[in-house]
């Protein structure tokens, strides 16, 4: 809603309130102030003059050589409009001068006569469309002024940003209203509790569906003459970015900015049968073309205007092209009514159409001020348009139920945290046309204004006395509540905790959008019968790129790693844990379970300069000790067989699409696989304009945090010394070292207490097709110190065990 | 032969004086001080000498070696003090550090939010992104065609499924499950389809809410009060003005002393001194009714703050979009 001081200013005396304060004020009481600007600055260098003479130009038929009086000085200036002449009033741009549009006027010669500045259009000035001529100024404006100054331009225009509760202040005697309350002053408005006399012969009103229009006012102005409107009036259309159109038009929109009431004017002889029926459509009724000249289509819910025999308005939203007033019309049928709010919203919906009116009546006009702002117009019209009104006039109306609220002191001092009397409270409610009589001590029976549509329940009232009094008058306390121990969301301290372990290995937290382009699928090669194919979709996507909600936490993860390898980083670890949405048959709400996912490429090391750390690439290790580090520092390697989670070589079959062959790791549970981890498919990364190795990981986060972890207990310290023997062992190279390890662990001798992988070898100085697996294994007993007898008794067996096992024969040292 | 004793004393001592290395010494210590050395030379001879010489001779030739031993023990330390010297750190060069990565700024102010709210006795709780329209607006008291729907750019999934346009629909799901006293706040990430500088698609709220008997707007500011001053670390400057949400009456924009220019008036603050920071009010009695609590027993607050805009603010970040674009250069300042 906008509005300037100088408006506001006709309805309640500011005094020596500063433009500033009253911004300040208005935000405080709720109408908050988006933006304060001095209007047309950007005019503040031009001048009134005054053509003395006009004379034709030597060398040019259509050009004119004027002299104009600037009052000190007269200046010689080549003009080409037509309505040029003696005596005009104009607005003048001297050598120097900037003109919207960003250019600047120039001494210069035009065919050879020199012209000392320039005399300016109203399109020139960017105040309207209109070049046909320069700007004519009122005859009583002195020359040799600034322009804005001396015609009133200058003005200062303030944008409430109104929230939809306040339709009342949809208008400049609404916001001046809550003005006065502010001041402690009373409004005057030019029209308050008018009567219209109900007789009208030359026409007649029908509505038909009353449930949609409660009420509807019409009078018939006759012998307007159209033009364009006075000074005073464009100038207010202007000062709030309405463009003027011609007086009574003009006229319609100044009052709906005054009153808040929204009015429309027919050209009376286009109506049929000098009848206005309010209805929906027929079913013939498909297409009405409204007055921007665009075709809309009509349904049973869309309430029209109409004439005797079709449609001439789209009731509370636009009028159409062929019954609005052009230069041509003579009578003018003018309505103010009262449209259903709700309907109204949903024919501005379904029509994706919205007008000023619209935006009024879908928040609740006044139901009692249709006749004041009728009225107002009709005045103005007479005034302006030269226009006759026809006595009396129509209303056709639902009577309004006059609301009345009670209020209770005590009520309000318990909500709000102040004690407030009831005489208080009335006064408050008072300073802004609220009235209110006593009940008792404690209750005030409270007369609902009609422009008050919102204020419908004890709790509005209670909100409009925390407004008057000031919200930042009520007190500062701290709610006396029980104590209470806050329950903690499981899954979200696992959440946290696997974040801390995250980033202390290394990892960057990244956050990416919970929508993704399903075109992922495919660049992640997923098979047509995958799972994660099967997307949430959003019907209203803002770009293709964000259209389905995301199976995987892979593609947000690829795209943050192809950014920063653009962006130079030699290192890039990013984790993220989110939510992924999976459709749930007929469930109304997907499934949400979380998933942890990481992406790692580059220097292991970090991006540092390897002063201490070489730039060593990132392998498939890094990303299953990423994983170990989780796992381990989560407690979830329990006993429990169900959840004991194994990392098992994917075979081709379980490999995820988008894992190399041969690099993709399955994280297995007794309830099947829980996570992947591996290396991505390079083709994938190319196309996806990546141009380096990258591992990832991508883990099942909801189980996880469902598995409980291993408990913290206690066991004694070894009182007795281990021994250590290291052993390498050649065996083929198709055998997995790892498997190795879980031999000797698993081979029943009792004194095995740890067992290590320190060296895989293959290479030179081993024959072909074999490789050298080097163990370190550690032998304790918890009962007595281990003699050299008993350790190579024990290593002996679990020796024999790997070389049956494996085949294998020791490395000779 | 005492001639040659003192000379070899003098000649060593100047010798040793020059010397540089630990080879050197022991080069030295061969010449004067070994098994085959002068000293050892001279005292071969001892038995030559004159028999009543060779007592104060001897004694002699042990205070010359006994003097030599000194100061070879001593340059011997010297030289080792010297070595070690070479063999000291540069103390200039930076620590070796193990790469650690970060949390996201908005995790960071999330968790920070979170904590402050915990500590007074608040309940964490988070609901699903996907919602119903019931949760996320008719049960928050905006019906279908209220024109507060304007201010929620939603994403729609179906007719009456969409994505979450604010945490507010966790008081419904809360007070549905639950009866007062309830102390919870819910947060989560919340979508609105409009996409520019000071805007994206998704972003993180926190919602709070408390209903218990005699709970008022005077308590509603005392806890916000006290935790935006936590939230932002110091003594900041708070108001409060009406405004308007369907499911809160009265409601409060709440702004804080812009923390770019402590009030006087910059860019973030468009002039004005004064940084909206979050939206709050006592919850509508509509809103109560739909989950059958009295509204004449209970009363109650609730309040949703942007995590994002809180973020921007304590750590001055000016750009929202760089939020989700996940630039290590951004997410290593935090």
């Amino acid at each position: 809603m906008k509005f300037t001081r100088d408006w506001l200013q006709n309805y309640v005396d500011l005094g020596e309130l500063t433009t500033e304060q009253l911004a300040d004020d208005l935000t405080m009481v709720g109408l908050e102030v988006d933006s304060v600007t001095d209007l047309y600055e950007n005019l503040s260098e031009l001048k009134t003059g005054r053509v003395l003479t006009v004379e034709a130009h030597p060398n040019a038929d259509t050009l004119t050589l004027c002299q104009v009086s600037l009052g000190q000085q007269t200046l010689q200036i080549v003009c080409g409009a037509p309505n040029v002449r003696e005596g005009l009033g104009v607005v003048v741009a001297l050598p120097g001068t900037t003109l919207p549009g960003d250019f600047t006027i120039k001494k210069s010669k035009v065919r050879g006569i020199e012209s000392q500045g320039m005399l300016c259009s109203e399109r020139e000035l960017g105040l309207s469309e209109d070049h046909q001529g320069i700007m004519e100024l009122p005859a009583e404006i002195e020359p040799g002024l600034l322009f804005i100054e001396a015609t009133g331009l200058k003005d200062t225009q303030i944008e409430v940003d109104l929230t939809p509760n306040r339709p009342d202040c949809a208008s400049v005697i609404g916001v001046a209203r809550e003005t006065a309350g502010i001041l402690r002053k009373k409004i005057t408005v030019p029209y308050k509790n008018t009567q219209l006399a109900p007789t009208s012969s030359s026409f007649a009103v029908e509505v038909e569906n009353p449930e949609l229009c409660p009420r509807y006012a019409a009078r018939l102005i006759k012998d307007v003459s159209i033009g364009p409107s006075p000074w005073w009036l464009r100038k207010r259309l202007l000062s709030v970015g309405l463009r003027p159109i011609n007086n009574v038009v003009d006229i319609t929109n100044f009052v709906m900015l005054e009153y808040g009431q929204p009015l429309h004017a027919f050209d009376f002889d286009t109506l049929t049968d000098r009848k206005i029926v309010v209805r929906t459509p027929r079913p013939a009724e498909k297409t009405f073309t409204t007055l921007d000249n665009v075709e809309r289509s009509l349904d049973e819910d869309i309430l029209l205007i109409c004439d005797g025999k079709e449609p001439v308005a789209i009731g509370g939203v636009m009028g159409g092209l062929y019954s609005e007033v052009t230069e041509k019309t003579v009578n003018v049928l003018l309505e103010s009514a009262c449209f259903n709010d709700v309907s109204i919203r949903k024919t501005a919906r379904k029509l994706n159409l919205s007008t000023d009116a619209s935006y009024r009546f879908e928040r609740g006009v006044d139901p009692e001020g249709t006749i004041d702002a009728m009225e107002r117009a009709v005045t103005l019209m007479g005034e302006i348009a030269g226009g006759t009104a026809e006595e009396g006039g129509i209303d056709v109306k639902v009577a309004h139920q006059p609301v009345v609220l009670p209020l209770r002191s005590s009520k309000s001092a318990a909500l709000l945290g102040v004690d407030l009397s009831a005489d208080k409270l009335a006064e408050l409610l008072n300073s802004i046309e609220i009235p209110s009589s006593k009940e008792d001590d404690n209750t005030l029976r409270v007369q609902i204004p009609s422009f008050r549509v919102d204020l419908e329940r004890e709790a509005d009232l209670i909100e409009e006395i925390a407004r008057l009094y000031g919200y930042n008058n009520i007190p500062i306390t701290l709610p006396g509540v029980d104590l209470s121990f806050p329950e903690q969301d499981e899954e979200r301290l696992k959440r946290n905790q696997a974040s801390k372990i995250m980033t202390e290995a290394g990892f960057s937290e990244a956050i990416n959008y919970s929508f993704v382009s399903s075109a992922y699928d495919d660049a992640l090669q997923l098979d047509g019968s995958d799972a994660r194919r099967s997307h949430v979709h959003l019907l209203n996507p803002l770009t293709e790129e964000q259209d389905v909600m995301r199976t995987s936490l892979l593609p947000g993860l690829l795209e943050n790693v192809r950014r920063n390898l653009n962006y130079q980083q030699t290192s890039c670890y990013l984790y993220e844990i989110g939510k992924i949405f999976l459709p749930a048959g007929d469930l109304p709400l997907p499934e949400e379970p979380l998933r942890i996912a990481g992406v790692m490429t580059g220097n292991r090391n970090g991006p540092h300069p390897p002063l201490y750390f070489k730039a060593e690439e990132t392998d498939i290790s890094d990303a299953r000790g990423a994983v170990e580090t989780l796992l381990s520092e989560m407690r979830l390697n329990g006993h429990d067989a169900n959840q004991q989670i194994q990392f098992s070589s994917a075979a081709e079959d379980t490999t995820e699409p988008f894992c190399e062959e041969g690099f993709g790791i399955n994280l297995v549970t007794g309830n099947g696989v829980i996570g992947t981890l591996g290396k991505l498919k390079n083709d994938i990364l190319l196309n996806l304009g990546i141009k380096r190795d990258v591992y990832y990981f991508d883990l099942d986060f909801s189980t996880l945090a469902s598995i409980e972890p291993v408990a913290k207990t206690f066991s004694a310290l070894p009182v007795y010394p281990s021994v250590k023997r290291d052993i390498a062992l050649l065996v083929p190279t198709s055998i997995p070292a790892g498997n190795l390890v879980q031999t000797v662990l698993g081979s029943g001798e009792k004194l095995v207490e740890h067992c290590e992988l320190f060296d895989v070898y293959q290479g030179d100085k081993i024959e072909a097709g074999r490789k050298s697996v080097a163990l370190s294994i550690t032998y304790r007993s918890a009962t007595r110190t281990l003699t050299e007898k008993n350790v190579e008794k024990a290593h002996s067996k679990v020796v024999k065990r790997l070389t049956d096992t494996y085949g294998g024969s020791l490395r000779e040292e | 032969m005492e001639q040659e004793l003192e000379k070899l004393r003098s000649e060593a001592a100047a010798e040793l004086v020059q010397i540089q290395s630990s080879g050197q010494l022991e080069d030295f210590r061969i010449k004067y001080l070994g098994r085959n050395g002068q000293l050892s030379g001279l005292m071969k001879l001892l038995g030559q000498a004159a028999k009543e010489d060779r007592p104060r001779l001897g004694k002699l030739a042990n205070s010359v070696r006994g003097d030599l031993e000194k100061i070879f023990t001593e340059k011997s330390a010297a030289l080792a003090r010297q070595h070690d010297d070479a063999e000291k750190p540069d103390l200039s060069l930076p620590g070796r550090r193990r790469v650690k990565g970060s949390l996201h700024p908005v995790s960071q102010c999330m968790e920070e939010i979170c904590e402050i709210f915990a500590s007074m006795g608040f309940s964490i709780a988070e609901g699903p992104d996907i919602e119903l329209d019931h949760y996320n607006f008719e049960a928050l008291n905006i019906p279908e065609h209220h024109p507060a729907r304007d201010m929620h750019d939603t994403f729609y999934i179906g007719d009456s499924v969409l994505l979450r346009t604010h945490t507010s629909p966790m008081q419904a799901r809360i007070m549905e499950q639950q009866k007062p006293p309830i102390r919870v706040i819910a947060p989560g990430k919340v979508y609105r389809c409009d996409s520019d500088i000071t805007h994206t698609p998704m972003f993180q709220q926190v919602e709070g809410f408390l209903v218990d008997r005699n709970i008022s707007f005077a308590d509603l500011k005392g806890v916000l009060t006290v935790s935006l001053q936590k939230i932002f670390e110091k003594d900041l400057a708070i108001r409060f003005r009406p405004s308007f949400f369907p499911f809160t009456e009265p409601s409060a924009e709440v702004d804080i002393a812009c923390v770019i220019c402590g009030g006087d008036g910059c860019r973030v603050c468009k002039k004005t001194g004064w940084i909206e920071i979050l939206g709050a009010g006592m919850i509508d009695p509509e809103v109560f009714k739909m989950v059958d609590y009295d509204p004449e027993v209970f009363s109650g607050f609730a309040f949703g703050l942007g995590v994002e805009r809180i973020a921007m603010l304590k750590y001055g970040i000016d750009d929202i979009r760089l939020y989700y674009e996940n630039d290590l250069r951004f997410l290593s300042q935090f």
